[in-house]
């Protein structure tokens, strides 16, 4: 029955899961790395809100991905109750949707005492008013006072929504790019990168290049540089790996390493052109912040295409 | 214990499609959108003039581990005691996951517009679902359930497909399974497929 054999890859989740998927790494990996950041290495209020209003925004973004993606809009109801990782605890998508939203739960908790204390949102209309009700101020004090506690329950919910994008296609046993250990590993690490260039963007634009936030920038970009180098190994070694796999993973070596847009936009511009950049940055240093920001733009675009072209290049061998 | 499986046997399916129609019949697919529950795939094999056309039907598996199953983050995916494998339409989100776990390709979408459609063709009284879901055969539950065989079983023709218990040693399901005749597809995965398959190609040399 071999000798009839086909190869195909799927329709059923294109660009919009894709999608979903890279918003979803970077949210949780931006929420969880400016939470860290906060409570380890510097606090830093306005971090902390653009890191979790923005991250919270990408998270909400990506989930209204696949929520206008299924077929029955409703039935959603059925994954937002907790009790359903107790009936469905092999399901990722299940461990996913708790994660996501008691991501966005604890991230804004840990936000808010920050975001009462702010000048900016004490001047917009409705939000002055809702900061200022007595139930909000209360929980706002209270998660001032536990603020460790709500960014270690929103660390925990953000990794495991990093690592979950990762799992959900490594569910997928038929097709042999997705079901390998390789893939959580890769979209983890692709998602705290781009979290970094993320923040190196947000740091640079919109906390303006304060001088003492220098240190900071430093270590966002050497760690940004780390992951952008194992990154790369691991994508060296997804390539002998489908070389030399299954039947479907030749497909997919082909089909990936014979596409311009894998090769060239993701590996050229997404990868290797971000990585001399932040590393003549750490090594020498430049003169103005712009090659760093166009390296932080150049990783966040790549982030997406290496979901974009891993979601299209899934092939299923079948004996058809 | 029932432990229901199928065989098909590629060296008299004729490709006549009268499983199909019985099937699409039988479980209102959505068949104006060409989405079957079973399906038919007409191949060539060969070269030259030592060539001939195959017909391989294609439906389910009704894994013992479908990978389906451990996906659907609803449980709207489900497996009954005697080894079908059914959906919750009322359960089932639409997200898809099982067709992407599925490695024979026996998920399809159920829409908003099919389930619209669907009144229109098979009538609003007659017409049984009511949500958008994804779909996939069941083995006809129903029909198993008061002790009658599978649509596309029933309606064959050359008696390429035959239903049984593998629970049962005296059951022509099960001693073709045993004596290793009938094989299932890609069980390397680990899915463990209860549809099986009896070669027509060792046999035309």
């Amino acid at each position: 029955m071999d000798v009839t054999t086909g190869f195909y890859t799927q329709d059923f989740w294109t660009w919009w899961l894709a999608l979903y998927l890279y918003l979803g790494g970077l949210g949780a990996a931006t929420l969880t790395t400016t939470f860290l950041t906060d409570m380890y290495m510097k606090p830093h209020p306005q971090l902390v809100l653009w890191g979790a209003l923005s991250g919270i925004a990408m998270l909400s973004l990506g989930s209204a991905m696949l929520f206008f993606h299924l077929l029955d809009h409703m039935a959603v109801i059925h994954i937002l109750n907790p009790m359903v990782l107790i009936n469905q605890p092999n399901a990722w998508i299940a461990w996913g949707t708790q994660f996501i939203v008691w991501m966005m739960v604890w991230g804004f908790l840990y936000a808010l005492p920050y975001m009462m204390d702010s000048e900016f949102f004490g001047r917009i209309p409705i939000v002055k008013n809702i900061l200022a009700w007595r139930l909000v101020q209360k929980i706002g004090r209270t998660c001032g006072r536990h603020c460790r506690l709500c960014g270690w329950l929103a660390t925990i919910n953000g990794i495991g929504t990093v690592i979950y994008t990762g799992l959900l296609l490594q569910s997928f046993p038929a097709v042999a790019l997705w079901h390998n250990p390789g893939v959580p590993l890769l979209f983890t690490v692709s998602a705290f990168s781009t979290a970094m260039a993320f923040l190196l963007l947000v740091l640079n634009l919109a906390i303006k290049n304060r001088e003492e936030d220098r240190p900071l920038r430093l270590f966002y970009e050497r760690t940004d540089l780390i992951l952008i180098a194992v990154e790369l190994v691991i994508l060296f070694s997804f390539f002998f790996y489908l070389q030399r796999g299954s039947q479907s993973a030749a497909v997919s070596a082909q089909l990936l390493w014979n596409n311009w847009g894998w090769l060239i936009g993701f590996i050229g511009f997404g990868l290797l052109v971000p990585f001399f950049l932040e590393l003549k940055g750490v090594i020498k240093g430049w003169n103005s912040p712009a090659p760093i920001m166009l390296a932080s733009v150049l990783v966040l675009m790549g982030g997406y295409l290496l979901r974009h072209y891993f979601m299209y290049a899934g092939v299923y061998a079948r004996p058809w | 214990m029932t432990h229901y499986a199928m065989v098909i046997d590629l060296n008299t399916c004729v490709g006549c499609n009268a499983c199909m129609a019985a099937c699409a019949m039988e479980n209102q697919t959505p068949i104006w959108d060409n989405k079957w529950r079973t399906y038919v795939h007409d191949k060539e094999i060969g070269t030259g003039e030592d060539i001939h056309r195959r017909f391989f039907p294609r439906l389910c598996n009704h894994c013992s581990n479908p990978a389906c199953m451990s996906v659907c983050p609803s449980g709207a995916t489900y497996q009954l005691e005697n080894g079908i494998v059914q959906v919750d339409e009322d359960l089932c989100l639409g997200c898809r996951a099982c067709a992407l776990a599925c490695p024979y390709d026996a998920r399809y979408e159920v829409t908003y517009a099919d389930v619209k459609q669907g009144r229109a063709f098979f009538g609003e009284e007659a017409y049984r679902r009511r949500r958008p879901s994804m779909d996939k055969c069941d083995f006809c539950a129903d029909r198993v359930a008061v002790g009658q065989k599978p649509a596309c079983v029933e309606t064959c023709v050359g008696s390429a497909r035959q239903f049984g218990d593998l629970d049962n040693p005296d059951d022509p399901v099960a001693k073709l399974v045993d004596s290793g005749m009938a094989r299932p597809l890609l069980a390397y995965l680990g899915t463990q497929p209860n549809v099986y398959y009896i070669d027509d190609l060792k046999r035309r040399g």
